[in-house]
């Protein structure tokens, strides 16, 4: 009877071990397929057992850092994500709050309206920047930094919902009526008692907030402003290998830059238990994930 | 007023003793006007011009020409972009639900689990453009993947595969968008899937059930709300995908790169309708399917405990 039950229980992992391993093939395999063709400088038809150690080298990656367009765009693309990060918390720390402590009623209001950029996909958005607002504001469309304000739309659902969380994790009304009683003004209270608590929820989305500007390119290709995302395109579409290269490289920066958030908020979500990156990028009761290809 | 009052004025019974309190005017919500304002000039007002600007004529007259003629003309990168979305988001649904299954279900190794959320975190959220070009190192025509299988007796593109063309079910380009497809409903699903509880499987097999039975009458009752919530997520976010498409081929015949394509060529004179009433489209199926992705998951939670 042992042997019976064993037998069932292996043949019902069999279908999910097979489908885990087609799984690991499917996403691992573009991703060792394009760091050969980015380091090795051996073509696929000519590539055989012989030659397979041969060429091994850094040179594409090194060629693309001192390409003329790379510097500025990245740069560029770095200032938005900062404007981006700021404009975010400035904007939506304050309202999180406000509506935890005194507008419980406003919440479904507030997770509405920060469900509506998933209605408004960057491509209509774009539109609506070209349509709507540059013929009224052209000095401000003018600008590369008019980006900052849309780029911050369209983060808006991760970002909110990973404030949020952090805020409903700790004691904010506690904190605010201790800070009060010792005597310390809004301004106070908000930087030494409620900031340094919602640490993690202010780190989880802006690194969130980066990871969306520093992968946007929609609306930049659309408005022809010069980030790196829509440098890498052009690049790659001239310089194969530079191009692929280039996006191997932004492809690690920004999953070490995920894997150290999940490490920086892990810890601090053992004491939490929310506003992490996994919450975040999971579906709570709020958010909806969703990719931005 | 007696000590007693006191005590239950403390005790927050004051409706019995004392005073009604009298409902303050709270101006609380004067706080939210940064925050509402932002939404209505940068997301709200662009979305209702362009819903204006496609229901006005070039001579600036209202009409719901504009629609009809966007379907009409640009019939075949709407239906281009229907089919991809819809083959992508039902194959993303029925893959990503399965791995979520495997990942969470699995028992061993410990860090699985764990490693399948945190890579479909990475890769829900990739850059179009960094996910197309390392496709064309896949399954390019000089592609590693391309070799290999011709090698193993399969020639993709003797039988006429490519990766950046969109015509019929563009194997290609779909096999890229199941890359982020998959992934964001593995996010979507596991929730769900933690949900299914082991004493459903024990009291169904108690009750003489097989495998199979829990499955079509347990299992996959309680998931097909998640499951078709998440094929409408998939389907929405694959419809409006703009980077990848573009990435892989800047004129390529989908809805949103002819969005930017007429976008680029309104420029100058600026009164063709004919961006704004397709992006008009687009606004209208993300409202659909979003409210049923909603709706599918206020549903899906009923489960949850």
């Amino acid at each position: 009877m042992a042997n019976v039950g064993f037998a069932r229980r292996s043949l019902g992992r069999l279908i999910p071990t097979i489908v885990l391993v087609a799984a690991a093939i499917f996403f691992i395999a573009p991703l060792l397929s394009s760091a050969r063709f980015a380091l090795q400088n051996v073509q696929v038809f000519q590539l055989g057992k012989s030659n397979l150690f041969d060429k091994w080298s850094l040179s594409e990656v090194t060629k693309a850092f001192h390409e003329p367009g790379f510097k500025p765009t990245l740069y560029l693309s770095l200032r938005l994500a900062l404007g981006t990060v700021l404009l975010t918390l400035g904007l939506l720390i304050p309202t999180a709050l406000l509506v935890h402590v005194k507008l419980a009623k406003a919440r479904p209001a507030i997770e509405f309206l920060t469900l509506l950029p998933y209605m408004v996909p960057p491509i209509t958005l774009v539109a609506g920047v070209i349509g709507f607002i540059r013929p009224n504001a052209r000095w401000f469309v003018a600008s590369n930094y008019a980006l900052i304000p849309f780029y911050a739309i369209l983060a808006l659902p991760f970002t909110y919902r990973s404030i949020d969380a952090g805020i409903r994790a700790i004691d904010v009304r506690t904190l605010i009526d201790a800070s009060r009683s010792l005597g310390a003004g809004w301004g106070t209270t908000l930087r030494r008692a409620l900031l340094p608590n919602l640490r993690s929820a202010v780190i989880s989305s802006s690194f969130l907030t980066a990871t969306v500007v520093l992968g946007e390119l929609t609306m930049a290709q659309v408005l022809l402003k010069r980030t790196f995302p829509q440098f890498l395109a052009e690049y790659g579409r001239k310089e194969g290998r530079g191009g692929v290269a280039l996006a191997l490289l932004t492809l690690v920066a920004t999953t070490v830059l995920l894997a150290l958030l999940t490490i920086v908020t892990r810890r601090k979500n053992a004491a939490t238990g929310a506003g992490g990156i996994t919450e975040t990028l999971t579906s709570g009761p709020t958010t909806v994930p969703r990719a931005r290809a | 007023m007696s000590i007693i009052d006191i005590v239950e004025v403390a005790d927050g019974n004051r409706t019995v003793t004392g005073a009604v309190p009298r409902p303050r005017r709270s101006w609380a919500w004067l706080g939210l006007l940064p925050f509402v304002a932002f939404l209505v000039l940068f997301l709200i007002l662009p979305a209702v011009g362009v819903i204006s600007r496609g229901l006005h004529t070039a001579s600036g007259s209202w009409s719901l020409q504009p629609l009809g003629d966007a379907l009409t003309k640009e019939r075949k990168s709407f239906l281009n972009s229907l089919r991809l979305s819809l083959v992508t988001a039902a194959l993303g649904a029925v893959f990503g639900t399965l791995l979520a299954y495997a990942a969470a279900t699995a028992k061993r190794p410990k860090w699985l689990r764990s490693l399948v959320t945190s890579f479909s975190g990475v890769a829900a959220n990739l850059g179009g453009v960094v996910l197309a070009f390392v496709f064309v190192s896949l399954l390019g025509a000089q592609g590693l993947g391309t070799r290999l299988l011709k090698e193993a007796g399969w020639d993709l593109y003797g039988n006429g595969f490519k990766l950046n063309e969109f015509k019929g079910y563009s194997p290609g380009i779909s096999t890229v968008y199941l890359y982020f497809q998959i992934p964001l409903m593995v996010l979507v699903t596991l929730p769900a899937i933690d949900g299914l509880k082991q004493s459903w499987r024990e009291a169904s097999s108690n009750l003489g059930a097989n495998t199979f039975t829990y499955w079509r009458r347990v299992g996959l009752p309680v998931l097909a709300p998640s499951m078709l919530g998440g094929f409408l997520l998939l389907f929405a976010n694959a419809f409006s995908a703009f980077a990848t498409a573009y990435a892989l081929n800047n004129q390529a015949n989908l809805t949103p790169v002819k969005i930017s394509f007429y976008l680029q060529g309104d420029n100058s004179s600026g009164k063709s309708p004919m961006p704004y009433a397709l992006s008009t489209w687009m606004i209208l199926i993300m409202l659909v399917s979003m409210a049923g992705y909603l709706l599918l998951r206020k549903r899906a939670e009923r489960w949850r405990t």
